[in-house]
């Protein structure tokens, strides 16, 4: 019962935050709305008793990649002048809203067929840190690594750069 | 759920609410009282109820009704007054949240079932605590955004970039320190802490980890923008940073809030290096055991330490020049009344402890009061080197600030993980 009205909750605050960061025109208030939709998104993680998921999207999505994104929108100081002239957005959303209806339509039927049944919850060690780290290092070692790799290369490139342009000033 | 559980359950939540808003008005006197002794001066002495002072505690209650009754502006220029609102409270919330996951004494066991002495009695730990620090982070730009005056976007811009940049040392320590615990659960590190290294020194962090231990307590300084690392609030370059279009108490908001981050941090060095709740060479299972022993000692200890105390207390609190009916004498006979009659109390309660104490129950709850005690003590410690800090060294340059955290700091964390991790592989 509880974790039904928690789902509603969650589920309405994110699409509610998803469609603010569409709707809205201030930068700040897209962003805003869509830190909620991650946070929305991290309670439901929760529910799901995906605790390192959850942990995980509120340390990296809802609190490091936000807050840069914030940082920036607050470094060049956006207001509703700078932004680009949007007056026929409306018709855009309109032809998206038609276009997009038969495969939300497909979709509700989907999920409307799928057999019902009785949520349980599972052992004290799924999702946790432990289970999922156990799982990571046993059976997907090899696809973490590449993984890992791609993040690292990443990382040195954008030593690099920033580097490089430090050498010319 | 019986009783006891919902019992438990308010007691835990209210120590993790109310015991960080407490100790800011402890932290407000201790930095006011520190700063006036390490600048060789009383600090504020005179605040007085009945011409008691409380040793200048009575200063907070002023300076609350002060930021009460002042006028709650919110400027005319100010467009987005949501934000603007928003901003001291989720930077007190985000403070006071990220102590629900410090423990503050050993797994409770009554009637054979277990309490984990948390606020929020998860095992998410340490992750708990940076996801909810992370959020302060969005407090202070949207106060230094929303304000829009061009000292507060300075300050917002200097505490976002400092504080996301020695998130990356801070969590680097804490990695080092992750493979030595092998968990991130705060209860289990805490647990750990208490075995004892060669049989002779406790298995603290501290110890195992000396690099770690500077590297986070450096990065924690800047997570909590105090000097050295208060570039954010800098009153002679930029007034007041972020905070300088607040007042009443949005302001008391933002004050309190850096406050409470402090004791947070203390709380979270003290359980990461520090022991935790653990009390030096005596485990949890010893103290239960022995706690007959344990009550008889301490009964012994506190009439002492209260005449001591007393002792001191009538040595320095008189009137530094003749006065008839010097009123100081008075107050101090009337502290030495309070103090007594506490002694005399919990000397009752021992007693009763040990005429009529049977099983383990008695016992485990005193020892759990105990290992608080022992917590808080450590805390105020550690608050205490903040304030120490504060007031010995001066603030940092910006660009002397963020080349500590990036290339000194970020490769010792390396260094130290290299280290950790080698050690910890040739011992397993």
């Amino acid at each position: 019962m509880v974790s039904t009205i928690l789902f509603s909750a969650f589920a309405v605050l994110a699409v509610a935050g998803a469609a603010g960061l569409v709707l809205l025109r201030h930068p700040m208030n897209g962003a805003m709305s869509f830190i909620m939709t991650l946070i929305a998104l991290a309670g439901l993680f929760a529910l799901l008793s995906a605790k390192l998921i959850f942990a995980i999207q509120l340390i990296v999505y809802a609190g490091a990649i936000m807050s840069l994104i914030l940082f920036i929108i607050m470094f060049l100081n956006i207001g509703e002048k700078d932004l680009p002239d949007e007056s026929n957005r409306w018709f855009y959303f309109g032809g998206g809203a038609v276009v997009i209806a038969p495969l939300a339509i497909f979709l509700l039927k989907v999920v409307n067929k799928l057999p019902s049944c009785e949520a349980t919850i599972v052992g004290d060690s799924f999702g946790s840190v432990k289970g999922v780290g156990m799982v990571l290092f046993t059976e997907w070692l090899l696809p973490f690594e590449i993984v890992s790799i791609l993040l690292l290369v990443a990382l040195v490139g954008a030593v690099v750069l920033a580097g490089k342009r430090e050498g010319k000033l | 759920m019986s009783a006891l559980d919902i019992l438990l359950v308010i007691l835990r939540i209210a120590f993790g609410a109310f015991v960080p808003l407490s100790f800011v008005a402890v932290l407000v006197w201790m930095e006011r009282r520190g700063a006036g002794y390490f600048q060789d001066r009383s600090g504020p002495n005179r605040c007085n109820v009945l011409g008691f002072r409380a040793g200048g505690l009575i200063q907070n209650i002023a300076d609350a009704v002060k930021l009460i009754f002042k006028e709650d502006i919110v400027p005319g220029h100010i467009k987005h007054k949501l934000y603007f609102i928003l901003a001291p409270t989720l930077v007190f919330i985000t403070a006071i949240l990220s102590f629900a996951m410090v423990p503050f004494a050993d797994t409770l066991v009554l009637n054979g079932k277990e309490y984990i002495m948390q606020a929020i009695p998860a095992d998410l730990g340490i992750l708990w605590f940076l996801a909810v620090v992370g959020f302060g982070v969005y407090g202070i730009i949207l106060a230094g955004w929303s304000s829009h005056n061009k000292y507060g976007v300075l300050g917002g811009l200097r505490a976002a970039a400092q504080v996301i940049s020695y998130e990356i040392p801070m969590g680097l320590a804490l990695v080092s320190l992750l493979t030595i615990y092998s968990t991130v659960n705060l209860s289990e590190m805490a647990r750990f802490q208490g075995q004892l290294l060669f049989g002779f020194i406790p298995m603290w962090g501290v110890f195992l980890q000396p690099l770690g231990v500077i590297i986070f307590i450096v990065a924690a300084f800047a997570e909590t923008n105090r000097t050295p690392f208060d570039l954010a609030e800098g009153e002679s370059e930029i007034v007041a940073g972020f905070h300088v279009e607040y007042s009443s108490m949005k302001f008391a908001l933002f004050f309190m809030g850096e406050y409470v981050a402090m004791f947070v941090s203390s709380a979270l060095i003290v359980t990461l290096y520090f022991g935790s709740y653990q009390i030096p060479w005596f485990s949890t299972e010893t103290l239960v055991n022995h706690s007959k022993p344990v009550v008889f000692l301490l009964m012994l200890a506190m009439p002492v330490a209260a005449y001591f105390f007393n002792i001191w207390m009538k040595k320095n609190n008189r009137s530094q020049y003749e006065r008839p009916n010097d009123p100081r004498v008075f107050e101090a006979q009337v502290y030495a009344a309070v103090i007594w009659s506490i002694v005399i109390f919990i000397e009752i309660i021992f007693l009763g402890f040990l005429i009529f104490s049977s099983g383990a129950g008695g016992a485990r709850i005193l020892v759990a009061l105990l290992q608080i005690a022992c917590f808080l003590f450590k805390t105020f410690l550690m608050c205490f080197v903040y304030i120490w800090v504060r007031w010995t060294l001066p603030r940092f340059r910006y660009d002397q600030l963020q080349r500590l955290g990036w290339q000194r700091l970020l490769p010792l964390a390396l260094l130290n993980i290299f280290i950790t991790s080698a050690v910890v592989v040739s011992l397993a």
